[in-house]
């Protein structure tokens, strides 16, 4: 049961994005368009899942004093892989993502969750939490990702859905994203009355 | 774990393994889609609509059609080089790109035979980053512009990125880069529209006028570099 809420959890009630408030800068850059926000989730779910399984497993056995250390070394091993990977088999989509994929190493959630829940707990935990994590975060970019597409290019996955003079410019800058981020935030918490402390 | 130093060293070490058994292994797949992605961008710069292309299709439309040749900065063809050999350095403040062979500079073009065109290297600053494409112009005049397109930029999405748009660079198309008299005019990115009957400027790109000058100013120097080879090929 326990297991089952590690993974629940973050994916609406406490999700890195509209919750914690993490991890905004890359949902800002990478939401102009649903494919690269798939892509990122694939990427980002990967990597926090690896990491929180990776530093569970050896976390009786890191120094505390250096554990930043070892946490940074696993995570950046991660990214880098992830993104020789798109690099070779997704070559247009790593292409648009530029520089966002190696800037997983600093998304707050991949750090937070190997520093927060994988060095206190069991890996089949870490792993769920990972995966929850990773999903909630990818959750809230694919819903950024479908208004600014739909509204800014008029099409949902290349797909046409709205003809070309109904496109919003705004919509595909970042401000488009600030706004519809904040939005989603407002709607969150008025429905659960979450106040920050 | 006793030794802090040791542990993290191990870690290090086995990261670093399994990072270079990826990189090295996926290396030849990358440097191919790196390749694949110029030539679709050469094919582009001649305005074929490779949309339905596959990779077959690409690297044998690039067999058959397309040649790669090496002029010196005199403008004569050099037979014993081949872009392979070829050197590049970037000069980071211009974004343009040079040349080298044995500390001798020289210049690498494609021509193509079924629509008659040749295509240029071009580069240059935009805005925030260097603006990397190609400029094809017909093979005949040396003059009529054929098609322009980038293929790496770092500007503005929706501002400077424009660039890498169809109405931006569909612009250029039947616009000239030598004027009545025979001199090298190249193709100037005005602010704001450019009339129809001019054959040597188009529309500039609302809210950036940097990259546009950018684009202006890297035409103007590329084309003058590769001018010796257009006088001594032009009829």
């Amino acid at each position: 049961m326990k297991i089952k809420e590690t993974f629940i959890d973050p994916l609406v009630d406490n999700n890195p994005i509209t919750r914690q408030v993490l991890g905004i800068c890359s949902a800002l850059a990478v939401t102009v368009k649903v494919e690269q926000a798939l892509v990122m989730t694939i990427a980002l779910t990967f990597v926090v899942t690896m990491s929180n399984t990776i530093i569970s497993l050896l976390r009786v056995y890191i120094p505390s004093s250096i554990r930043i250390i070892v946490q940074l070394t696993v995570i950046s091993t991660l990214v880098a892989l992830i993104d020789n990977l798109l690099g070779a088999y997704m070559y247009d989509v790593s292409k648009s993502l530029s520089v966002f994929v190696a800037l997983i190493i600093t998304n707050c959630i991949v750090m937070g969750r190997a520093d927060a829940f994988a060095m206190q707990n069991g890996v089949k935990e870490s792993f769920m939490d990972g995966l929850g994590n990773g999903l909630g975060y990818g959750l809230i970019l694919i819903i950024v990702a479908s208004f600014r597409e739909v509204l800014g290019f008029g099409t949902f996955l290349g797909f046409r859905v709205l003809p070309e003079f109904m496109n919003n410019g705004l919509m595909i800058l970042a401000p488009g994203a600030f706004i519809i981020l904040g939005l989603i935030i407002w709607a969150q918490r008025s429905i659960t009355s979450f106040v920050e402390e | 774990m006793k030794n802090k130093y040791v542990f993290i060293l191990t870690i290090t070490i086995i990261c670093s393994f399994f990072l270079s058994l990826a990189a090295e292994g996926l290396k030849d797949i990358y440097n191919k889609n790196v390749e694949v992605d110029k030539k679709k961008n050469i094919l582009n710069a001649i305005g074929l609509d490779i949309s339905e292309y596959s990779v077959v299709d690409i690297d044998k439309y690039f067999m058959d059609n397309i040649d790669t040749l090496i002029v010196d900065l005199e403008g004569l063809l050099i037979d014993d080089i081949s872009i392979s050999d070829l050197f590049e350095i970037e000069n980071k403040q211009t974004g343009e790109i040079k040349y080298y062979y044995n500390d001798k500079e020289y210049l690498p073009l494609y021509s193509e035979s079924v629509n008659n065109v040749i295509i240029l290297p071009i580069s240059g600053k935009g805005l925030w980053s260097s603006l990397f494409g190609y400029f094809a112009i017909d093979a005949n005049n040396h003059s009529t512009v054929k098609g322009i397109t980038f293929y790496a930029h770092g500007e503005t999405p929706g501002l400077g990125a424009e660039i890498s748009k169809e109405w931006f660079q569909g612009n250029f198309i039947g616009k000239e880069i030598y004027s009545a008299n025979d001199s090298l005019q190249s193709v100037t990115v005005i602010k704001g529209k450019a009339s129809i009957d001019n054959k040597y400027e188009v529309d500039g790109i609302s809210g950036a006028t940097i990259t546009s000058n950018g684009v202006t100013t890297l035409l103007k120097r590329d084309l003058e570099r590769y001018e010796p080879y257009f006088i001594r090929n032009r009829k």
